[in-house]
């Protein structure tokens, strides 16, 4: 199993379609944010998580995030760093949706709803969602740090023949 | 490690960079800091194009009482047309603020545009009110009002419901 989960971390075409994956996914889920920066305010209101002094700030800034990351993926800059982010923000909002499913809140107008054209995904599928993508994202963080080991190797080889010669 | 920081600290720079100059000058841009305080009025981020309207809203439950007894206004209830079904203030009309375009040509015939008009939804977490009262502004209706309390508000007064 840990070979295989290896081997899947090693491969190029497998590293290729996940940032393609990942980093179009995040730039798809940035437009309607970014459109419309009030509607994404008020759904982090009613998560009813954060404080309000930053609830603007994080609907101002997250979706750049995502989309900064998401087109540093797809055209390949800084793909661990982007990964890295991404990550990270995967986990923060299974985090966050996590709490509400253990704390059972719903939000308490259909306000919400209304901007996502009625159809509101259950937090079950949203987490389910999230993990895949985390998935995603693990390998293209473990593909280029398993890299950075495979060159350390060739690396620490060429050094001990050159050194037999 | 240190490579990683360097690279972190870019991208993050490129986005909150660009995320404010674009803030800035769009005109769907918010203010930096919501009104995420229900006891200060309708929640709202305080947008350039925000719909939330101070200057029309009722915003004690009282006051919409005294209205509703003079019987001068008809109130309009912004929400979905299941809410209005589970319950609504007693001769309240229902006019879901999502189906404004296919509802609003029967409305017009059957009210006149003088016609004072209280908009109501579920609260202070809800502005569905007060984009009613804007695009009822913008069809012609000259006296809107916005019962910012909603139906909760009502209701914790004890007011009757149907």
């Amino acid at each position: 199993m840990n070979k295989f989960l290896q081997s899947i971390a090693a491969n190029s075409w497998v590293e290729l379609a996940a940032r393609w994956i990942l980093g179009l996914t995040f730039i798809y889920a940035s437009f309607h944010k970014i459109l419309s920066p009030a509607d994404f305010a008020k759904i982090i209101y009613g998560y009813d998580l954060f404080p309000a002094a930053l609830i603007n700030l994080m609907a101002i800034t997250i979706p750049f995030v995502e989309l900064t990351t998401g087109l540093a993926l797809v055209l390949g800059i800084y793909p661990r760093s982007a990964a890295l982010i991404i990550n990270a923000m995967l986990l923060g909002f299974i985090v966050a949706l996590s709490i509400n499913l253990v704390r059972g809140h719903e939000f308490d107008c259909g306000c919400f709803s209304a901007a996502q054209g009625g159809y509101t995904p259950s937090a079950w599928v949203l987490l389910g969602r999230d993990f895949l993508l985390l998935a995603v994202g693990l390998q293209i963080f473990f593909y280029y740090t398993s890299m950075k080991g495979r060159l350390a190797a060739i690396s620490q080889d060429t050094a001990a023949q050159s050194q037999q010669k | 490690m240190k490579k990683l920081v360097k690279e972190i600290t870019i991208l993050l720079g490129i986005a909150v960079g660009l995320s404010l100059a674009v803030n800035f000058f769009s005109p769907v841009g918010i203010a930096l800091v919501g009104r995420w305080d229900t006891s200060e009025g309708v929640i709202t981020a305080n947008a350039k194009n925000d719909v939330v309207m101070d200057e029309l809203e009722i915003d004690d439950a009282k006051t919409a009482r005294q209205i509703y007894d003079s019987g001068a206004a008809l109130f309009v209830d912004a929400r979905s047309r299941e809410n209005y079904e589970d319950g609504h203030i007693p001769g309240a009309v229902s006019l879901p603020v999502g189906q404004f375009d296919e509802q609003i040509d029967s409305f017009l015939s059957k009210h006149a545009p003088e016609q004072p008009i209280v908009t109501y939804c579920s609260g202070r977490s809800c502005e569905d009110s007060h984009n009613l009262a804007q695009i009822l502004l913008e069809s012609g209706f000259v006296n809107v009002r916005v019962f910012i309390d909603g139906l909760p508000g009502w209701e914790a007064e004890g007011y009757p419901v149907e």
